[in-house]
Order: structure tokens, then C-alpha cells, then sequence
């Protein structure tokens, strides 16, 4: 189905999380997420991996989420038009500069938001590589050198997609259990078993790949070779312009239709 | 071809040796199995012949061990690659691409094997395993059977000279276990490989194999010819004990032989009708015209027109093949898997509308892997948290534990403990909340004839006993002879056949188990069944 070469996806995901981080621009960042979950929902394939996606867009909101909340918790003080005031923590000296509470101002909102909706940016991103493309597949285009690279490159991103399934199974099996467990006991609950699985797996795909011999012999070779398509150049290409023009034109929200639209062309090409 | 020397294995944090001076040797081109009890180390034996034992997964190994000439203690598992072949419990698990065709060439890539001759082999395996049609495919797209037969075909494709199963037929049905077998049948006989199985389910495996290596348990290793070792095993299939029962001279490996040596006896147990005994009891378990449709397709259903009732003290199997929908209809049952259209009722209540607390006391469930409901650090923290999840009186699940087998240790960590014991436990935790039907997913995986004979027995006490429903969806043939009332029969998300054990079993060949098929003109499906009958007579 992905008839990219298995690494452009990932290409493609680091060269645009270059591109927000350079242009740390609030409205780049939103166009983004919005852009990228389009491109995730729209390319959604039923395989095991794909699923990743979703556990990754409810732990971006939950990060926004906390890094919202320190943002109107904790800082240091801004000026700008006032909102509202809470009541405000004393601190001992040590902490001189920092404050717990006290008048919210729009400036301090905007700041945190800025820094919540890139980090929201960056996880979806992320994901929607970690989704789109399988994990497995880089195995077999990683050089001989890079064994040790490639083995754990792959058990660390094949454990979300798994992990994401085995949440959900084991979730489904404790509530036929009814736990009365909240909070933390109940995630210790889940954790174990997800850990325990994910494990499990990860162990039996090295297992499977040593006794195949992988990394064990001289010069491997290529039954149908991934070929880096013009397909391919053209995506990335689309990536590195987008990079370039941040880098130019530092933060002008003009640049925001030109790289949406690099960034939708990926999902063109791909199809 | 594969030799043992004095060879001990032993883990670091274990009490016992699992191997101790072990030493035979097997010959090319011989079907070897490896039976044993589960725990017994029938897995560490099958690894250690290509070296995962101990190289990837440690343990301390003495004595020698040689493969094709080569010694398993010097070269590490990938430099055996090209002579060994191995494939796990789990096929999935070690899956490295996504589509079948790519999947069988990755052991020639990292081989180095030059392009052409790649293609002509892969060519090969994809013909010799039935694979060609299926060449394009997502390997995550197809059934259990044809996952077995991908991981084979993998593990093939390199001509080792010896290939090592795992359990290759414990999770397919009745028709894609007999089509795996046949297979390894042929690479023996035509290619001459050395096949090494290990397996629980005795009744498939044993026509096809020349030796036994009985796995006793405590370190001794036994190896002998499949009748040597069946004559005086503590493990054997269903057609033995049968032979045993009757006293046969011989002991008959398949049901042909079984057939020859005991000709006389079909008509003098030809007039013996077993009575049938026919419940008139409360429904538990409506269905009524559900469908279920599969969350990406769009008209296919995964369920269709689904109309059945269980009644209470009843045990009711669910059969089908791999992908039938039994998993399906179970979940639909306890309301986590949506229907499109239809109704379904447990005691006059709705499951999918119920909380969860409300929910255990209606319906009790034991998913496939019995280690999903658990999450405590002993077994007496598991049966306390259970109690008061359950809100029952403190000590009920132990109590409950107590009644199903005996408890192991109330210190032992439920992940340390054998399957059977993992599948009691799971059991005494949904029946401390009292349900009116106890479902199970598929529980003899991975349990050996000791643990089924517990699990049976206890199935039985729960429904006949104490008037609860059970309701078990497995491939188990023989669990099913022994233990279901009734038979619902599930084909491509259709019911083709609900009826008792006996009408249902008895009319498929595929999925008659062993007694019916060697004594076709009786009635009998389990050996109990016939001793009962010999007792009578007598």
C-alpha cells in the first residue's frame, strides 16, 4: 500500500519537525496539526500499526493539556492585560523569580499555548510516520554495519504500535473482570501486562532475526530492493523547500498555504 | 544429523535442571516429536538445538551438541542460519515484512544469496507450501493456518537441513493443523528433511512421526520409537487409551491401524445407544437475529443472522475454522464487540447496556490469554484484590481456587505458575462474582492432557452442579467430546449447525474426534464413554 520507500515517511516527519522548531510560529504550528491529522486519518490502513496514531493524538492532548496548565500555574511574571488572579503561593528565596499562582496575563497564556500546540505538533508528527509506515520495514534497508542500530531502532518503534493493541485488549479484559481500581492501581494494572507483552514480542522478533541469520553473514542482498522513486525525491524535496523558506523568511504566516501544501503533496504522491 | 553428548542445561534462577546428561542422536530425514508435560522444557530442548538455548536466552550448557557436523555450544544461532530452521509458538511475533512474498526472501537477503537463485527459490517454497495465490498478500490479512504455513515456508527457503517447530498446529483448527502436518510429512519423505515438533495435541501429530523424545520432566530426556514410548507413557492420545481400555495386543498409531487390529469391534457395540439427556431449563443466552460487520469492510458481514439460546447447567461449544467469527460472537455476547442489527439477551438484560459492575455478575469472561485479567504480585494478593472487586466476602476466590485444583503456593507469582493453574486462577476470579454464564476463549491452548482432564472436570461442576451456563469456543475436538452438551457449528459468521455433541461431531469427518472415527458405527465419542460401557457389560 505505502508505495514510498520505508524511510521517506520518516524523512518526511524529521525534515517538517525541523521546519516547526525553526519556525516556532503559532499558526504554523496549528496549520500543522490540523494538516497532519487530515494526512493520518486520510492514509489510515487496517494494518497493526496504524493504530498508533489515535493512543498518539490522545497523549498529545494530554500533554497540551499539562503544559497548559503549568502555563497558567507556574512562571515567571509577564506583562500584558491581566485576565484574572489566583491566589499566589509563597515561596522560600531560593526560588527568586518563579511564581505559583498569582495574576494570569494574556501574554503568559499566549506563551504557553505557543509552546503546547508545538509539542503538539511534534508528537502528531512523529506518530504519523511511527503509522503510515512499518516499523519492520526499515530492517531490511539498514546496512550491515548498522545491525545493532537497526535491531534496536526496530523493537523501540515497533513497542507503541503493540503496546497501543495490547491497551486496548487488556483493558477490555479487566473491566469483564470488574476492577473497581482507579488512578495509578489501575494502571499498574495495565502496564504489566502491556510491558509484559510487548516484551514478550520484541524478545521473539530478535530471536526470530538471529536464528535467520540476520547480521551474521558477509553481504546480504536484495530480493525486490526498495527503490528511492522519483515519488520519493519529490516528497522530500517538498520537505527540504518548506525547511529552506522557514529558514529564509523566518516567521511570516505568508509561508503558511505554501507549506501546507507541501506538506498535503506527501500524501498525493504516496497514493 | 543432530547428535546430544552428555548434554546438562540448566537456567540461573532455576531450581531445577531441565535437561540432565541427556544423549541420543537423531538420523536424517526423520519426523522426530517432542512430548512432554507443559513446563517440562520441550521448547528449551527444541532451541538448543540451533543454539537460541543458550546463546539468546542464557542458561549454562555442558556436554556437546552437533548439528550437521557443527557444534551448537561454539556458533551462535545466526551462524547456524543456513542449516536450521526454526519456527516459534508464535509466528507472528517474528514476522519482519508485511507481505508474504518479501517475509519468505528476508533469510535469503541477510544469506547474501545472489538475486537470481533467490527468485527461482522463493519460487519453490511458495509452490511447495500451497503460498503462490497468497504471494502479494498482508501476511497480517491472513488466517492462522496460513500464517503457520508463511513462517514455515520461511523458514524453509534457505534448505536447512533441519527444520524445529513449535507448537505449530496448538492454534489452527482441525482441517489447517492436518493440512500443516501433511506438509511436513512431504518435506520429510521428499526432501529428507529432519523435522523436530513440539506438541501438545498428540491425536494430530502422531501418525506422522517415526520417533518419540519423551520430555519426563526431571531432566531425563527419553528417545525411542513412537509405539516404545506410547506403551508405557503417562501422556497419550485419546486413540491409545483407547487401545489401552480394550486391551489391544498392539498399540495403534493412527485410526487405519486401529481399524486392522480391531475389526470385531464394531458390531459388538454396534446395538449400544448412549442415552442423550435432553434439558429443559431457564434460558440464559438469546441471540436473535445478530449481525456483526467488520469495522473496515463494508459488506461483509463478520456475523450473520446468529440465532441461538443456552440454557442454564448447559455446556455449549462453539467450533468453526480460523476466522469464522467465534471470537467475534463471544465478544457480542458480553457487549465489546458492536452489532449492526439484532438482539442479544443474558437473563432478560441487555449486555451492552450494562455497567461493568452489573455485567460480572451476569456474564463471566475468560479472555484467550488468561494472564490479561491478572495484575496482583502473588496469588494471594490476586484472590484478595478479587474479593474486592467482586465485593464478595474476603477469601471467597481462594476458597473457590481451592475447590478447582490445588493451589500451588499462595507466595508464587501468577506469571510463575503453569498454564492450567493460570487458567484456574483466571476461572476462580470471574466465578467468585456468581455469573449465570461462564464464556471461555479458546482455554486448551498450551494445556496438556493433565490439565484438560482438571479443566474438564470442573467445567462440568459448574454447569451440572451448580446450574451455571458454560460457554467455550475452541478447536479442541476432543475437549469438546468430553465436556459439551451441545455443538454450535460457526461458518463464515453463520450458524451451519447447532445440535448435541454427538449429532454435530459425529456427521463432519474433519471434526470427529478419534473414538468416533476408529469405532464409526457406535455412538462413542470419549474413551470414559467406552470403559463406562466395558464396565456395564462386565
Amino acid at each position: 500500500m505505502s508505495r514510498f520507500h520505508p524511510l521517506t515517511w520518516w524523512l518526511w516527519a524529521a525534515l517538517f519537525c525541523a521546519t516547526l522548531l525553526l519556525a516556532n510560529s503559532r499558526w504554523i504550528s496549528i496549520a500543522l496539526v490540523i494538516s497532519t491529522m487530515a494526512v493520518a486519518f486520510t492514509q489510515k490502513k487496517s494494518s497493526p500499526w496504524s493504530q498508533t496514531f489515535d493512543w498518539a493524538l490522545r497523549f498529545a492532548i494530554l500533554a497540551f493539556g499539562i503544559r497548559m496548565m503549568i502555563a497558567v500555574l507556574i512562571g515567571v511574571p509577564m506583562p500584558g492585560k491581566t485576565l484574572f488572579v489566583l491566589p499566589q503561593v509563597t515561596l522560600p528565596d531560593l526560588f527568586v523569580g518563579i511564581r505559583v499562582g498569582g495574576p494570569v496575563t494574556t501574554q503568559r497564556l499566549l506563551s504557553g499555548f505557543d509552546e503546547a500546540i508545538l509539542l503538539v505538533a511534534l508528537i502528531l508528527l512523529f506518530a504519523t510516520a511511527n503509522s503510515l509506515s512499518n516499523p519492520h520495514s526499515l530492517l531490511r534497508i539498514l546496512p550491515k554495519r548498522f545491525y545493532g542500530l537497526g535491531l534496536a531502532s526496530v523493537i523501540s518503534s515497533s513497542v507503541a504500535p503493540q503496546a497501543a493493541r495490547a491497551i486496548v485488549r487488556v483493558r477490555n479484559a479487566r473491566r469483564l473482570r470488574g476492577q473497581k481500581s482507579r488512578g495509578l492501581r489501575l494502571w499498574r494494572g495495565i502496564a504489566l501486562p502491556v510491558l509484559e507483552d510487548s516484551l514478550e514480542r520484541s524478545i521473539d522478533l530478535a530471536a526470530s532475526l538471529e536464528s535467520r541469520g540476520y547480521g551474521y553473514f558477509p553481504s546480504p542482498t536484495r530480493y525486490r530492493p526498495e527503490r528511492w522513486k522519483f515519488n520519493d525525491t519529490m516528497a522530500i524535496s517538498g520537505a527540504i523547500y518548506s525547511l529552506l523558506l522557514v529558514i529564509a523568511f523566518a516567521n511570516s504566516t505568508l509561508l503558511i498555504p505554501i507549506l501546507i501544501s507541501f506538506f498535503v503533496l506527501t500524501p498525493v504522491l504516496a497514493s | 544429523m543432530i547428535t546430544f553428548s552428555n548434554v546438562s542445561l540448566i537456567y540461573p534462577n532455576s531450581e531445577r535442571t531441565i535437561v540432565e546428561s541427556a544423549s541420543f542422536s537423531v538420523n536424517e530425514g526423520e519426523f522426530v516429536l517432542l512430548m512432554g508435560h507443559t513446563g517440562a522444557g520441550k521448547s528449551s530442548v527444541l532451541k538448543l538445538i540451533n543454539g537460541l538455548v543458550p546463546h539468546h536466552t542464557g542458561g549454562i550448557l555442558t556436554g556437546e551438541i552437533s548439528v550437521a557436523g557443527r557444534s551448537t555450544r561454539l556458533l551462535k544461532p545466526g551462524e547456524l542460519a543456513d542449516v536450521v530452521g526454526i519456527v516459534g509458538q508464535n509466528p507472528t511475533n517474528g514476522f519482519v515484512s508485511d507481505i508474504v512474498e518479501d517475509e519468505i526472501a528476508f533469510g535469503l537477503e541477510t544469506l547474501g544469496i545472489a538475486p537470481d537463485v533467490m527468485r527461482k527459490r522463493v519460487e519453490e517454497v511458495l509452490d511447495l507450501l500451497a503460498l503462490a495465490s497468497l504471494r502479494r498478500r498482508q501476511i497480517s490479512e491472513l488466517s492462522g493456518g496460513e500464517q503457520q504455513r508463511v513462517a514455515i515456508a520461511a523458514a524453509l527457503v534457505t534448505n536447512p537441513k533441519v527444520l524445529l517447530l513449535d507448537e505449530p498446529t496448538s492454534a489452527l483448527d482441525p482441517i489447517a493443523a492436518e493440512d500443516v502436518l501433511s506438509i511436513l510429512h512431504r518435506l520429510v519423505h521428499d526432501l529428507g528433511l529432519t523435522v523436530i515438533v513440539a506438541e501438545h495435541r498428540l491425536e494430530r501429530v502422531i501418525q506422522f512421526v517415526d520417533r518419540i523424545i519423551l520430555v519426563h520432566g526431571d531432566g531425563t530426556l527419553e528417545l525411542g520409537s513412537t509405539t516404545h514410548i506410547l506403551q508405557n507413557s503417562p501422556i497419550a492420545p485419546p486413540l491409545v487409551e483407547l487401545a489401552r481400555t480394550l486391551q489391544l495386543p498392539e498399540i495403534p498409531l493412527s485410526i487405519r491401524e486401529f481399524r486392522k487390529i480391531a475389526p470385531h469391534l464394531e458390531n459388538a457395540m454396534q446395538a449400544f445407544q448412549p442415552n442423550s439427556v435432553e434439558k429443559d431449563n431457564e434460558k440464559v443466552l438469546t441471540m436473535k437475529k445478530v449481525f456483526a460487520s467488520y469495522q473496515d469492510a463494508e459488506r461483509t458481514y463478520a456475523l450473520s443472522d446468529i440465532n441461538l439460546t443456552i440454557n442454564a447447567g448447559e455446556i455449549v461449544a462453539l467450533m468453526g475454522r480460523n476466522g469464522a467469527g467465534k471470537t467475534t460472537l463471544l465478544k457480542a455476547a458480553v457487549g465489546q464487540a458492536p452489532i449492526t442489527s439484532g438482539e442479544i439477551d443474558i437473563s432478560g438484560k441487555n449486555p451492552a447496556r450494562l455497567n461493568d459492575q452489573e455485567l460480572i455478575s451476569y456474564v463471566g469472561y475468560v479472555p484467550q490469554e488468561p494472564t490479561d485479567l491478572l495484575y496482583g504480585h502473588s496469588i494471594q494478593e490476586e484472590c484478595e484484590l478479587s474479593d474486592r472487586d467482586n465485593a464478595v466476602l474476603s477469601g471467597t476466590t481462594l476458597k473457590m481456587y481451592s475447590e478447582l485444583m490445588a493451589i500451588p503456593s499462595l507466595k508464587a507469582h501468577p506469571r510463575d505458575i503453569s498454564e492450567g493453574q493460570r487458567l484456574g486462577l483466571a476461572l476462580s476470579i470471574i466465578l467468585s462474582a456468581s455469573p449465570k454464564i461462564v464464556i471461555l476463549d479458546e482455554p486448551t491452548r498450551g494445556l496438556d492432557y493433565e490439565a484438560k482432564k482438571v479443566l474438564v472436570a470442573n467445567l462440568k461442576r459448574i454447569a451440572h452442579q451448580q446450574q451455571r451456563s458454560v460457554f467455550i469456543s475452541t478447536h479442541d475436538v476432543e475437549l469438546v467430546a468430553d465436556v459439551a452438551d451441545r455443538v454450535i457449528f460457526l461458518a463464515d459468521g453463520e450458524v451451519i449447525a447447532d445440535g448435541t455433541t454427538r449429532q454435530v461431531l459425529t456427521a463432519s469427518p474433519a471434526f470427529a474426534p478419534q473414538v468416533a472415527k476408529a469405532l464409526p458405527h457406535t455412538q462413542w465419542l470419549t474413551v470414559a464413554e467406552v470403559e463406562r460401557h466395558i464396565h456395564e457389560v462386565k
